[in-house]
């Protein structure tokens, strides 16, 4: 049964070899199809609730990915205010606004009424080659409709955001902070002082110390953010000032773009690297090409069914390569080791693949299964790309087993002429088995079962080591960081977080309950207000208002919406009867022509009904201690006068608290404050950079508005603050509505005033520092609770990173708890014996807490890379401990001694497993060079794992083995009774049934 | 010679057989769609619907006086939403020249004076800009009359200082009876149709053809915005005096409070 496909390969091995070339050719087919996914909110399902509320949010604030270019001039005295940087500015903002296409599909930008063509294709021919390959269009910056990536109207630069400034005449100007490029150093300047008097550009667009300012490119889609970057780069090349280009899209999606040149150059160079150490090994080409077409027909057929699927190569998935390879070589490395040691038995291709296969069989079977389990469960994590990358994985195994059984022997029978087998054959030996390698592992052997209570006692130093460092590991995450240090991104990243409240930004969406509001609270407001303003002075109307307002009958629905109308009926129908004839006197006193106007002659001018009144007697009086007052002056007195008096009756008091009272909610004095506030008390996290959000706005234009340039300063500044009341701000709130920039004012707040949004600007755009302000937020709002009832929910990139983290840790530490079991239970099966089964999972185990325990001792973050090796553990390390534990059996067996078992494992299977641990962290070493901090880690990492578990099964198994060799053997353990430890066991065994 | 001048004259209008020149049919537009009568008032229900469909809505009253040389006054007085009551904007239209613009904002007590900006700005956060609402100086296009059709004609109008100006081209098809802008379309440099305004609903009020829906809509954005007008009341004889500073605290008895 199980020499079936090796018996027909070796029968029909052209027809294997065609097969497998047909398959190949079938999946690199699909290549062509290849789509692309570096986002990282994929790594959240599409339905996942916080993605949908993130874009919830984003659709109701209108709010867009940006990419940030900043511009630093350090040089200048003034910064990057300077007539010619802000000129350029102005420029590169009008160029990027009109960026089109032209008929070739280039990107065309016009300035001044020129336009001129930019060509972005990379100048390195294999970039090119690359990118035309994973169809990546350099020049892509357009939508599907041919419009701009760039959401134009929504640029943020300072010709293109809104300013309100006292101008001449005590009168306001409503403009772009940069209106037209300056013409001296001064305009320059007072753009800087007008940006860093506005709360909403004061570190968000402008630095503190003027030397930088940024451009926010607000775009369609992340994945134009690389192209967009490139624009903005080739628009500047030129300049003189130092250009930032960063933002989470930009680092997203240039890592996509590096990672295609990663996956084209990685993978390719770990192959060669494998290829050489075969080569050293086994010093023929035309045997180590086996694993190696092997390798690669798995690979392919592996991305060529992912893409067939219709999946997108991911991050993850990416990496597909890199893992599948040891995996597939390591196989396929053990059947040729034992077919060049064994065919000097033969001399016989067929009988020695026959032998080889059949006693390597079960244990090939097992590690494959294994490692297929180990990366199936990948499929139980809650994180899309991750499943899709462990059941890919996990396929490629699959297929690396079966080419192992079937292509494996039909290349050795095609392509391997026996007369190079007989060379080899005479020699003897297998090319490991002597030497200095041999002998080292031989003595290694020795050392594990002679001293075997050493070596276990510091396998169990170390397990309490890793342990400790285990509970140390953080889980951290941040796209920018998957970039090396030096890397361009990474640079503009440091230097503008220092520069400005932080590039990483965050949403806290603040969304009032519609509260209904009571009734009786309404009327009773409207009776205090009554009581205290009006009843001094209109007693009778007063009273007379407030019995029959509590005779009046409750709305129906008890809600405060619409309750007060009946009340300002009442209101009204009191005040015909007693308000008096101030309205008339008023409206007359403002129709009068202030020409000739005097105070004695007042009276004059008015109708006869006012001239006789008493209002008018009582006006005469307060006029009277300004005797001089004469025109246009003298009306304006009277006016004021009058209107105060006015004032004073039930239906401006009732119609005023029915505002309040039906305010929506982030017109409210009393939330506006609670959301300063709230501010006040996120910037004082040392995390957040800055928070920005409706009421900066409301506060600057309340300044603006109140301004009087002979007034105080302290009067002004005052003015900087929450208006008073529903009214006021509404009415400010009206302006902002205005302002040259349509709508800009909605990015903080919707068009019902009902939700706000908070803007946050973090320094770090690491998960654990965004989760520690999200916590800390969460305990101030419990704190003190909001003065109406509020939901506050976080939306934003960084914020969603937070959400896959967490999934991504309990996920796969359940997909790691479930698949060690599988695999036990498939050890226990396979080895019939559950001593036997433990005893295989030992080495992974402990190469597991080992390297976690690294991590965690060294403080690297625990991230996406991270979590999924452990499953690369789980399927590399299992398979050296199947060989060892089975070989060490089937030996025992053989030379019915363990002692003597032992020399043999320490001759080829050792070497065998050497070969492998060696060839696969070696062949991974290219990794470390990459660019891309992922893909260090990960080569670091393979080589970790495979130290640690050739260490482990070498050492650790064989002194355990030692140690419990009287359970493992226990059959064999009276033949065994001459040795020293015999006369004890025996007498154990003596009891044992 | 003299006859020889006559049709020299006449030669630019002789294609079009019977019909005004474009100058003429700008200034007559001109004049029906913001200079009726000799001064005229309505009440205004603003609806600005966001590109989701959500709407706010605004209602204001407006008095209008036409003076000499093209110059108007512009009293505008807030009714609803209730947090915006009696706030107050003034303008002075200075033909040819900027605009002297204030601002009264009862709640805070104030009144402010808002220096001559971008006319082609939105108007209270809507679609329309202060150009839609007070006009757009004749003399700062170029028009041509591009063809009649039916009912209509069309004019095409170029900025003459391209920068000061969003718009490339503005289409403009004007009523042959009315003499009413009934559509206007903005082009930006590229030809692309960017924005829109529209005439709804007409008919005649006092004998003026009078406007009383229009639209405005920002096909960028998708926003838009419908001005329904009521009310409506010409050649009252209205004060000048009315239109001033002190009437923005107190306004005047005209606008029916």
């Amino acid at each position: 049964m199980k020499m079936l496909l090796t018996n027909f390969s070796i029968r029909h091995p052209w027809l294997v070899i065609l097969a497998s070339l047909a398959m190949t050719v079938l999946f690199a087919l699909q290549f062509p199809k290849v789509k692309f996914d570096n986002d990282p909110e994929n790594m959240l399902s599409a339905d996942e609730p916080v993605r949908l509320y993130h874009h919830e949010v984003k659709e109701a604030y209108a709010l867009y990915d940006f990419v940030i270019v900043g511009v630093v001039n350090e040089a200048h005295p003034d910064g990057v205010f300077n007539v010619e940087t802000l000129g350029r500015i102005a420029r590169l903002t009008e160029e990027l606004e009109s960026l089109h296409r032209d008929s070739n599909g280039l990107p065309v930008v016009t300035y001044e009424g020129s336009s001129r063509s930019i060509d972005m294709t990379p100048q390195s021919a294999w970039t090119r080659v690359l990118q035309s390959a994973f169809r990546h269009d350099p020049n892509g910056l357009f939508d599907e409709t041919g419009q701009s990536a760039l959401i134009a109207r929504e640029m943020l630069s300072p010709s293109r955001v809104d300013n309100i400034r006292q101008a001449e005449l005590g009168s306001l100007r409503i403009e772009y902070l940069m209106e037209q490029p300056p013409q001296t150093a001064e305009e320059a300047r007072r753009i800087r002082d007008d940006a860093l008097a506005n709360p909403l550009y004061n570190g968000t667009l402008v630095a503190q110390d003027g030397k930088a300012l940024i451009v926010y490119l607000p775009i369609k889609a992340k994945h134009f953010s690389y192209n967009l970057s490139s624009l903005v780069k080739t628009l500047t090349a030129d300049w003189p000032e130092t250009i930032l280009i960063t933002g989470m899209p930009v680092a997203e999606d240039t890592f996509g773009v590096e990672m295609l040149i990663q996956m084209a150059t990685s993978a390719p160079m770990a192959g060669l690297a494998i290829f050489i150490l075969l080569f050293i090994f086994f010093r023929r080409v035309s045997i180590i090409s086996a694993p190696m077409i092997l390798a690669v027909v798995s690979v392919v057929c592996t991305m060529g069914l992912l893409i067939g699927l219709g999946f997108d190569v991911h991050i993850m998935s990416s990496m597909i390569a890199i893992f599948l390879m040891p995996i597939a070589v390591a196989d396929s490395v053990h059947v040729l080791s034992e077919f060049y040691d064994r065919y000097h038995q033969f001399r016989d291709k067929a009988k020695t693949l026959q032998h080889v296969v059949g006693h390597l069989f079960r244990p090939m079977l097992y590690t494959s299964l294994t490692t297929i389990a180990g990366f199936a469960s990948l499929a139980a994590t809650p994180i899309p790309p991750v499943q899709v990358f462990g059941l890919h994985v996990a396929f490629g195994v699959g297929l690396a087993w079966l080419l192992t059984m079937t292509l494996i022997p039909a290349y050795i029978m095609v392509a391997i002429p026996d007369s190079s087998l007989e060379k080899l054959a005479s020699r003897g030996q297998s090319p490991g088995a002597t030497g200095l390698f041999g002998r080292f592992l031989r003595s290694v052997g020795a050392f594990s079962a002679r001293r075997y209570p050493l070596v276990i006692a510091t396998a169990a130093g170390i397990i309490l080591v890793s342990l400790m460092g285990v509970s140390r590991i953080q889980v951290n995450d941040n796209p920018v960081k998957w970039f090396q240090q030096d890397h361009e991104i990474r640079q503009a990243d440091r230097i503008l977080n220092q520069h400005f409240g932080g590039t990483y930004t965050a949403y806290l969406n603040l969304q009032a309950r519609p509260s209904q509001g009571d009734c009786d609270q309404a009327r009773t407001q409207v009776a205090e207000a009554i009581l205290g303003e009006l009843a001094p002075y209109r007693p009778d109307a007063s009273r007379l208002f407030l019995t029959e307002l509590g005779r009046l009958p409750m709305a129906s629905s008890g809600a405060a919406q619409g309750c007060l109308g009946p009340v300002m009926e009442l209101a009204a129908s009191i005040d015909a009867g007693h308000e008096g004839l101030w309205n008339q006197l008023a409206d007359e006193i403002n129709y009068l022509d202030p020409a000739d106007l005097k105070l004695n002659t007042l009276p004059e001018s008015l109708s006869m009904e006012l001239a006789r009144s008493a209002e008018l007697r009582v006006l005469m009086d307060q006029l009277s201690t300004l005797p001089h007052l004469e025109g246009a002056e003298l009306q304006e007195q009277a006016l004021s006068l009058a209107d105060e008096h006015s004032k004073l009756n039930l239906s401006t008091i009732t119609a005023r608290i029915e505002t309040e009272v039906q305010a929506p909610a982030f017109k409210r004095p009393e939330l506006l404050l609670y959301l300063e506030e709230l501010q006040r008390h996120l910037e004082d996290n040392p995390m957040v950079g800055k928070t920005s959000s409706l009421v900066d706005a409301l506060k600057k234009a309340s300044f603006e508005l109140n301004f009087q340039p002979d007034a105080r300063d302290d009067r002004n500044q005052s003015f900087f603050s929450v208006p008073q009341s529903a009214a006021a701000a509404g009415q400010v709130f009206t302006q902002l509505e205005g302002m040259k920039k349509k709508d800009s004012l909605f990015h903080l707040v919707t068009r019902d005033y009902q939700n706000a949004n908070l803007w946050v600007q973090l320094r770090s755009g690491d998960n654990r520092d965004m989760e520690q302000v999200v916590g800390d937020l969460s305990r101030y709002m419990t704190q003190n609770p909001p003065p109406a009832n509020i939901q506050a929910d976080w939306a934003g990139l960084t914020y969603l990173n937070v959400v896959w983290q967490e999934k991504m840790v309990t996920g796969m530490l359940s997909s790691l708890g479930s698949s060690f079991i599988v695999v036990l239970v498939m050890m226990i099966l396979l080895f019939r014996s559950i001593v036997f089964g433990v005893l295989a999972m030992l080495p992974l185990s402990i190469t597991i807490l080992c390297i976690y325990g690294i991590i965690g001792w060294v403080g690297k973050d625990y991230d996406m890379p991270i979590a999924v090796l452990s499953s690369l553990t789980l399927g590399l390390s299992i398979d050296f401990a199947i060989h060892f534990l089975s070989r060490s059996r089937e030996l025992q067996k053989e030379l019915g001694s363990w002692q003597a078992a032992l020399g043999e494992m320490f001759k080829e299977p050792a070497t065998a497993i050497s070969r492998n641990a060696v060839v696969i962290s070696i062949g991974f070493t290219p990794l470390l060079f990459a660019p891309l901090v992922p893909y260090n880690t990960v080569g670091f990492f393979i080589a970790t794992i495979m130290a640690v578990s050739w260490l482990a099964t070498l050492m650790l198994l064989p002194a355990l083995m030692t140690g419990l060799r009287h359970r493992l053997f226990s059959e064999e353990a009276s033949i065994e009774s001459s040795n020293s430890a015999g006369a004890l066991d025996n007498a154990r065994e003596g009891v044992n049934p | 010679m003299r006859i020889l001048l006559f049709l020299m004259m006449m030669l630019p209008t002789a294609s079009l057989a019977q019909e005004l020149d474009v100058q003429q049919i700008v200034e007559r537009a001109n004049q029906a769609a913001y200079y009726a009568g000799r001064d005229g008032s309505a009440d205004v229900e603003m609806i600005i619907e966001d590109n989701k469909g959500g709407t706010r809505k605004r209602e204001f009253s407006m008095l209008r006086i036409n003076l000499d040389e093209g110059d108007q006054k512009f009293y505008l007085y807030f009714r609803q939403p209730a947090d915006v009551r009696k706030m107050a904007y003034l303008v002075w239209k200075n033909a040819g020249g900027n605009d002297d613009r204030w601002l009264w904002l009862p709640a805070l007590n104030l009144k402010k004076r808002i220096a001559p900006g971008d006319k082609r700005t939105s108007f209270v956060g809507s679609d329309f800009f202060y150009e839609d609402i007070s006009g757009r100086s004749l003399a700062e296009d170029n028009h041509r009359l591009v063809e009649i059709t039916g009912d209509q004609y069309l004019i095409e109008s170029t900025p003459k200082d391209p920068a000061s100006v969003e718009f490339a081209s503005i289409r403009t098809w004007v009523d042959r009876t009315t003499f009413l802008p009934m559509k206007a379309e903005y082009l930006d440099a590229r030809g692309k149709l960017y924005r829109r305004v529209l005439a709804l609903k007409v008919e005649t009020i006092d004998g003026y053809p009078t406007v009383l829906e229009a639209l405005a809509e920002d096909l960028v954005a998708g926003t838009r915005t419908l001005n329904r007008f009521s009310n409506l009341k010409y050649d009252r004889d209205l004060k000048e005096n009315i239109f001033s500073e002190r009437f923005l605290r107190r306004p005047p008895r005209e606008l029916s409070r």
